[in-house]
């Protein structure tokens, strides 16, 4: 896995000042003093590669759509129920679960940093850590959420989470229709990392 | 890429006084300046191999270094605003890491520098080390944080602690945060600073990272997640319909009367 990164060979097209290269130089410092191990790095790689991704959360939302007992627990203690489902991971010491309904919008950003619920959605996308996003969505929602492809009625109420402590938020979208009777596995498969940031709808199965 | 670094940071930390970059270009809510979002629909976790590389390091890292709460974020917005955002969150991060490992004498610039010329085959210009350019740690006085009252042991890993003293505000109080009394990692973002908000939920009581960043103890407080109408933050210009909520540590806030 290693080998992917250009160990060993020469950089003609590169200066100090590019990450390849330094990191290259940093991860083998690591390992000659026995602080980093290859191996670990790699499997830690892969694991929020194809283990850890939008797909628990996916899995929650489509739980809570079809179990309106578990929906309600979720938006009281969704830290009971994550442990209860046995979701285990980084960055979700506390979590709270913001439901979408016709007249109100949520939204998630960290203004701060770029905090997010690594263990439910993975590893955040670029553009929600862009200073873009994060300077803007607090101050222009409508603008930005539109810019994004989501258009907001006037009438909706937008509220936007700022995850300025140690809380993480998950966004619990809308359920869309003609989706009746729709077992658990195949509404996850309609829930997009998006939907579950608030900035995006899950879409109508039948193309709406 | 930084459009504005004069606006958003006090000031660049190699022509003046280290600490004055305060607050540090990460504090951007609310910031004027930032384009369109680079927004990409379903997005893979890493663009580039190098990316990869820096996430898998980031345990190793922190446990030769940075482990308390607050710290690594602290190396984040004590960068240079080039290394902060030249090439985004893992080159700020990686930046990050050459910081701490270098602060705690683990890696010293001058071990880099060698192992970045043996690793390109030629004499590279270092000049681009964040080390030098970053802001040293603010010393903090411990005076102007919370007391440290002891909790009891905590029950599990991580922020959360049980916390004896009753919560100095309950739902619904109005509430505002002045400034932070001195430089340093913080959690409350500038734009809401002296804005009159509203408690509307308490969440558990976290260690204080603006004390465990700076080694000073967990000082643990009550947690509430304030709510701020746009109009309050924004004025005439805010959209209409919306709210923020961000999430405070006790010692942030006083009672307000304030409207809005």
């Amino acid at each position: 896995m290693h080998d992917d990164h250009g160990h060993g060979h020469p950089h003609h097209d590169l200066d100090a000042s590019s990450p390849e290269i330094r990191v290259e130089a940093l991860e083998d410092l690591l390992v000659e003093k026995g602080l980093a191990d290859r191996a670990r790095i790699d499997a830690t790689i892969q694991r929020y590669e194809h283990d850890i991704g939008p797909m628990i959360g996916a899995e929650l939302v489509a739980h809570a759509w079809t179990d309106p007992a578990l929906a309600s627990r979720l938006l009281a203690d969704a830290d009971g129920v994550v442990a209860e489902l046995g979701i285990r991971g980084a960055e979700i010491q506390h979590i709270e679960v913001k439901a979408n309904t016709p007249g109100v919008h949520n939204v998630v950003v960290c203004t701060l940093c770029s905090c997010y619920p690594w263990a439910l959605l993975g590893l955040p996308p670029n553009w929600y850590k862009s200073p873009e996003y994060r300077a803007r969505v607090v101050r222009e929602p409508r603008a930005v959420l539109a810019e994004m492809g989501l258009e907001l009625d006037p009438s909706t109420e937008v509220r936007i989470w700022d995850s300025s402590s140690e809380t993480r938020f998950l966004v619990l979208p809308e359920r869309p229709a003609g989706t009746d009777g729709w077992p658990v596995e195949r509404l996850a498969e309609l829930v997009t990392r998006d939907s579950m940031i608030g900035v995006a709808r899950v879409a109508d199965p039948a193309g709406e | 890429m930084h459009p504005d670094a004069g606006e958003l940071s006090a000031a660049d930390p190699n022509s003046v006084e280290p600490n004055s970059t305060w607050p540090g270009v990460h504090d951007l809510g609310g910031a004027h300046g930032w384009g369109r979002v680079p927004y990409e629909s379903d997005e893979p976790p890493f663009h580039a191999a190098w990316e990869r590389r820096v996430f898998g390091l980031l345990g190793a890292v922190t446990a030769a270094s940075a482990q308390r709460p607050g710290e690594f974020r602290y190396a984040l917005e004590r960068l240079h605003p080039d290394d902060y955002f030249d090439h985004g969150y893992y080159g700020r991060w990686l930046a990050g890491f050459e910081l701490l490992l270098a602060e705690y004498g683990v890696i010293s610039p001058d071990e880099m520098a060698s192992a970045l010329n043996r690793g390109a085959n030629r004499e590279l210009q270092h000049r681009s080390s964040p080390i030098g350019r970053a802001a040293p740690t603010f010393a903090r006085d411990p005076a102007l944080l919370p007391p440290d009252v002891p909790v009891p042991p905590p029950h599990q890993r991580g922020v959360r602690r049980d916390l004896a003293p009753e919560p100095r505000f309950a739902v619904g109080d109005r509430v505002a945060a002045p400034a932070a009394p001195q430089p340093g990692h913080t959690r409350l973002p500038a734009y809401v600073v002296d804005k009159p908000g509203t408690v509307v939920k308490l969440h558990p009581a976290e260690v204080l990272p603006d004390s465990t960043a700076h080694d000073l103890g967990e000082r643990p407080q009550h947690v509430y997640c304030v709510g701020y109408d746009a109009q309050t933050l924004w004025g005439d210009n805010a959209e209409p319909n919306t709210s923020v909520y961000v999430d405070l540590y006790e010692c942030y806030l006083n009672p307000t009367n304030g409207a809005g």
